[in-house]
């Protein structure tokens, strides 16, 4: 089995002191809010420009948030966490701003402090809201930028602040740097498992996380397997290992550009043409959309997830998996990021075709999937912890109508998420890494 | 020079009966829209009223009013009544012309005067010091303040008289004007049309026989008996209005099934007068009936209103080449707008490099 | 000159004129804002395709979401057929715009358009009453809504009202009803009403980028 709940609780006994190395910088109130507007400005463009002048207020979005859903509590109106943007929008960049101006109060310190916890604890960037809005607001594309300009006034919460540092300036996260990377992919090769540490040249670049190098080890090694089975050409290099971005999670575009351009760096020194991401949400968008832009240059690679490429490799067939069962009944959880934010919606289910389990989809699944209300770090924000528990309570429900005994899914966040839930709500359901199912259906496994 | 027969014993002497004059009584009543109660009433009034002096004069018009009230193709009791007043000048119908006629003018004014009804058709022209209309060497502006100062009331009959009429219409070369924008000191009732209905004038003098004073008016100073109702409210083709059944032109299927004549120009929704019920030629039938849209030449600039065929939803906005030109200013200000934005953002921009 | 000259002449010309000027200014003005051009390896090309789509998809919508845009969609589609049938059904408005643009249609009976009057009236208090008792609604509202809302509903009460000659004399009532659709078509520009024009590039550009990344939006 994946992981165990007593190295999970472990874990989660960390996460109420992750604030406490935040460095808050100490900045006037105006120039907070100065820093605020100019990202704003930076980001505003013609997409956002057309979908913020057209909403009509009818609230429909908030049928499909979670956190609305789950509280009940009118604050959380998905559009509504857009308001400073759209002030500032209407006050600077519209173009009836003249207008706008005599009846739009500029935004405040205040304001940000209020919106901290609309952009960050109720909101993650999920964009289920999208798949509503009658007027096609994206709004969760814009949460972000939101949340861009509550960095620049060094708004945001302690624990995203103190990662996001932490991977910014010392290329580590929970302590994790390159050293204790290479010890720790040294401890797995020591039980056997094939790991090619910084090859000169690989076809593949493959990517992982602190949470697998820690937590979920098995899904790294679950990864290597099946890249050794399909005897490519793969490496995995401690100059570029981390697909965590917490710069794109808190907002702060420095340490996003950063944090891609080591993997690109890493790419580039092993001349890869495919970059996988391991099981992690939002690092698959931060490389298949956010990096080319943060760098204003198209990649040189093909950036794929772990479930898309495992995906892809059984379509083609050059991928054969042993079959796991009707016995397993399992119900599968479509990431946001990687789901309605990416496209990669039929991959994983031919990969559970394959697996040949008792695959039950859920009501409102696919791109239409509530999430699991622990994305975009959310679920390393303590203040958020029983906002999350409340959103959980629907995805318990989503999966308790299927009948099935486990959800798997492809993102290491959604199971932390599912995983805190479980121990909170008591819940008896198991939650499954797609890679790890693939590793145990392998021939010859 | 004065009668002192009443009208009562000036119609037996003409043949009309008492009960020919009670039904005529009972039509005004009804017309004016009394209680029966008030029939005797007016019949009493009338039989007993001696003649009173009344002054018409005529300034730009056409003649048509005086036409409607004196070409019946009968004798009338509506024209018997108007035979009953002392019609003291009128410069078409009397006898007397030239100096003769205005001596009588200033002889009547002398003897009744603050008594006399005056009686105006034709507006009044004031540009250039009203040279345009003159009356022995008078113009009509000084002639109608002469008269109106020694009037009991004004009887405006005919649009021009009550809202400027044709001489008014745009671009009103003369500078044409109503009674009602001279006389502001005396009680003038509006008598519109083009021409009025004769019982509405019949009417309104029986109204001031009867009671003494004039009818209760509308805002435009109408007798809001004669003008209370709309010819649409009125109209016998209305129900076609509500279903929708319209005539395209005036010989289409439409057209002979009597279907309304909306979309063909008729005015009649926004027109007030009686000639759907007290209608014309004695009773005979009123445009519509007649197969042709009401004009509205009871309503103020009715010449002005777009054309007699044009639908009265017909809008007059100016012209299309503005409306574009608007756009073309309102795409440039968008335009100016964004760069604006642009250069702001830019801004924004290079802050961040530093 | 009358109410009515006044409203079906000058104050016709002006409201036409802002219209037109206050539509063009706001949506050429967002539309050139500045584009920011995606680097990133699209998953789809066909973004035009999946941008018309998004345009006819969001008509209604996902079964999913009933529990919360039923009531609204359904009174929302009431109000604007209703809206539709008055304007665009009516013999005089017919008329109206054969005046101005030179093509016309045939009409429907009034009775029928005085039944649509009155859906689009109901529809609209009922949304009003919605959107004032709704928590989540009156959080988001702001003057602009309900401003929009009475600027609606004018019209359409005060052309009911001409229709069925109450509220005053036919010519005044038609002359207020002519100023309010006058009032309209200057607000129109300024307030919400132009979702009217930003429903289909709004819709359209987030069907793209969906499309762009390979999710059916």
């Amino acid at each position: 089995m994946s992981v165990d709940m007593e190295t999970f609780k472990q874990f989660a006994q960390m996460l109420p002191h992750l604030g406490e190395n935040a460095q808050v910088t100490q900045r006037s109130d105006a120039e907070r809010v100065g820093s605020a507007k100019e990202q704003f400005l930076r980001k505003l463009d013609n997409r956002m420009a057309i979908e913020l002048e057209s909403c009509i207020h009818c609230g429909h979005c908030a049928s499909a948030c979670h956190f609305y859903t789950g509280t009940e509590d009118p604050k959380y109106v998905p559009i509504r966490k857009l308001d400073l943007l759209k002030r500032v929008y209407r006050r600077e960049v519209s173009p009836l701003r003249w207008l706008h101006r005599l009846y739009t109060d500029d935004i405040t310190v205040k304001d940000l402090q209020e919106w901290q916890e609309l952009v960050y604890d109720s909101c993650t960037e999920c964009g289920r809201c999208s798949m509503v809005c009658p007027m096609g607001i994206n709004i969760a594309s814009m949460v972000n930028v939101m949340r861009q300009g509550m960095a620049r006034a060094d708004l945001m919460p302690r624990e995203l602040m103190g990662m996001e540092q932490e991977q910014g300036e010392h290329e580590s996260l929970f302590g994790v740097g390159p050293e204790q990377m290479q010890g720790a992919i040294a401890k797995l090769q020591a039980t056997g498992i094939d790991i090619p540490l910084n090859k000169d040249r690989a076809d593949i670049l493959v990517t992982t996380s602190v949470i697998d190098l820690i937590l979920f080890t098995d899904g790294l090694i679950a990864t290597a397997k099946v890249m050794n089975h399909l005897g490519v050409n793969w490496t995995l290099r401690s100059d570029g290992y981390e697909a965590a971005n917490f710069g794109l999670l808190s907002g702060c575009e420095r340490v996003q550009r950063k944090s891609s351009a080591r993997l690109i760096a890493a790419a580039k020194a092993c001349g890869a043409r495919t970059v996988i991401i391991p099981e992690c949400g939002h690092a698959y968008p931060s490389m298949r959309w956010e990096a080319a832009n943060d760098h204003k240059q198209r990649l040189a690679f093909e950036v794929l997830s772990i479930s898309e490429f495992l995906g892809r490799e059984l379509k083609s067939g050059r991928l054969r998996l042993n079959k796991l069962g009707r016995q397993r009944k399992v119900t599968f959880h479509d990431p946001c990021k990687i789901a309605r934010h990416s496209g990669v919606i039929d991959e994983p289910r031919w990969v559970l075709d394959a697996l040949g389990v008792d695959f039950r989809e859920v009501d409102s699944g696919k791109e239409l999937n509530w999430c699991c209300g622990g994305g975009a770090g959310v679920f390393l924000i303590n203040s958020a912890s029983d906002l999350r528990q409340k959103a959980f309570q629907i995805k318990m429900g989503q999966v308790a109508k299927t009948g099935a005994d486990s959800v798997v899914t492809a993102c290491g966040s959604c199971r932390l998420n599912f995983l805190n839930g479980k121990m909170r709500a008591g819940w008896d359901k198991e939650v499954e890494s797609l890679v790890e199912m693939v590793a145990e259906a392998l021939p010859g496994n | 020079m004065r009668d002192a027969k009443t009208l009562a014993e000036r119609l037996r002497e003409r043949g009309i009966s008492r009960r020919g004059f009670m039904k005529f009584c009972a039509a005004t009543a009804s017309m004016m829209a009394l209680p029966p109660l008030m029939i005797p009433r007016i019949a009493a009034a009338l039989e007993q009223a001696r003649r009173p002096s009344v002054i018409w004069l005529s300034f730009q018009e056409c003649t048509g009013c005086t036409e409607s009230l004196t070409r019946s193709h009968a004798p009338t009791v509506e024209g018997l009544i108007f035979d009953h007043i002392s019609l003291d000048y009128h410069h078409t119908l009397q006898a007397a012309a030239g100096d003769a006629a205005e001596q009588a003018r200033e002889a009547a004014m002398k003897e009744n005067w603050g008594k006399y009804l005056l009686v105006v058709d034709g507006s009044i022209p004031l540009k250039d010091d009203g040279i345009y209309s003159t009356i022995a060497g008078q113009t009509n502006l000084a002639m109608l303040k002469a008269v109106a100062a020694g009037a009991a009331a004004i009887i405006s009959v005919g649009t021009c008289a009550a809202f400027g009429g044709l001489p008014m219409a745009n671009p009103n070369p003369t500078g044409a004007a109503p009674v009602s924008a001279i006389i502001s000191d005396k009680p003038i009732v509006n008598v519109s049309g083009c021409p009025p209905i004769p019982i509405v004038i019949t009417g309104v003098l029986a109204h001031f026989l009867t009671f003494g004073r004039l009818p209760e008016l509308d805002t435009l100073g109408r007798p809001k008996v004669f003008f209370g109702n709309s010819i649409h409210d009125r109209c016998y083709r209305r129900a076609f209005y509500e279903r929708g059944q319209f005539a395209e032109t005036f010989d289409d299927e439409g057209a002979r099934k009597g279907w309304c004549l909306f979309k063909l120009g008729c005015k009649g929704p926004i027109t007030y007068n009686a000639c759907a019920t007290a209608k014309w030629n004695d009773g005979t039938s009123f445009p519509i009936e007649a197969g042709h849209g009401c004009i509205g030449c009871s309503e103020p600039s009715f010449w002005d209103k777009g054309g007699f065929y044009q639908a009265l939803s017909k809008g007059t906005y100016g012209s299309a080449e503005g409306i574009a030109l608007a756009a073309g200013v309102g795409a440039a200000v968008g335009v100016a707008a964004a760069l604006g934005a642009r250069s702001r953002q830019a801004e924004a921009d290079s802050k961040e490099e530093k | 000159m009358t109410l009515l000259d006044i409203a079906r002449g000058p104050a016709l010309e002006w409201s036409l004129i802002i219209f037109a000027a206050g539509s063009l200014w706001r949506l050429v003005g967002a539309l050139l804002v500045r584009r920011m051009t995606d680097l990133s390896e699209p998953r789809s090309h066909s973004t035009v395709a999946g941008g018309m789509r998004t345009v006819f998809t969001r008509m209604w919508p996902r079964r999913e979401f009933y529990k919360q845009t039923l009531f609204g969609t359904v009174a929302g589609y009431a109000m604007h057929i209703g809206l539709a049938v008055v304007v665009f059904l009516f013999t005089p408005h017919i008329l109206f715009i054969d005046s101005m643009f030179g093509i016309s249609w045939p009409g429907i009976s009034n009775n029928l358009v005085m039944f649509a009057g009155t859906v689009t009236v109901a529809a609209l208090v009922a949304l009003l009453i919605r959107r004032l008792t709704t928590p989540l609604l009156k959080m988001i509202s702001s003057a602009d809504d309900y401003i929009s809302w009475v600027m609606t509903l004018l019209p359409v009460l005060t052309g009911m009202l001409a229709y069925a000659h109450l509220g005053g004399p036919y010519q005044t009532v038609l002359a207020v009803h002519i100023l309010t659709v006058e009032a309209m078509l200057i607000w129109f520009p300024f307030g919400k009403l132009f979702h009217a024009v930003l429903w289909i590039p709004s819709r359209a550009q987030m069907g793209a980028a969906f499309q762009r990344r390979g999710v059916k939006a």
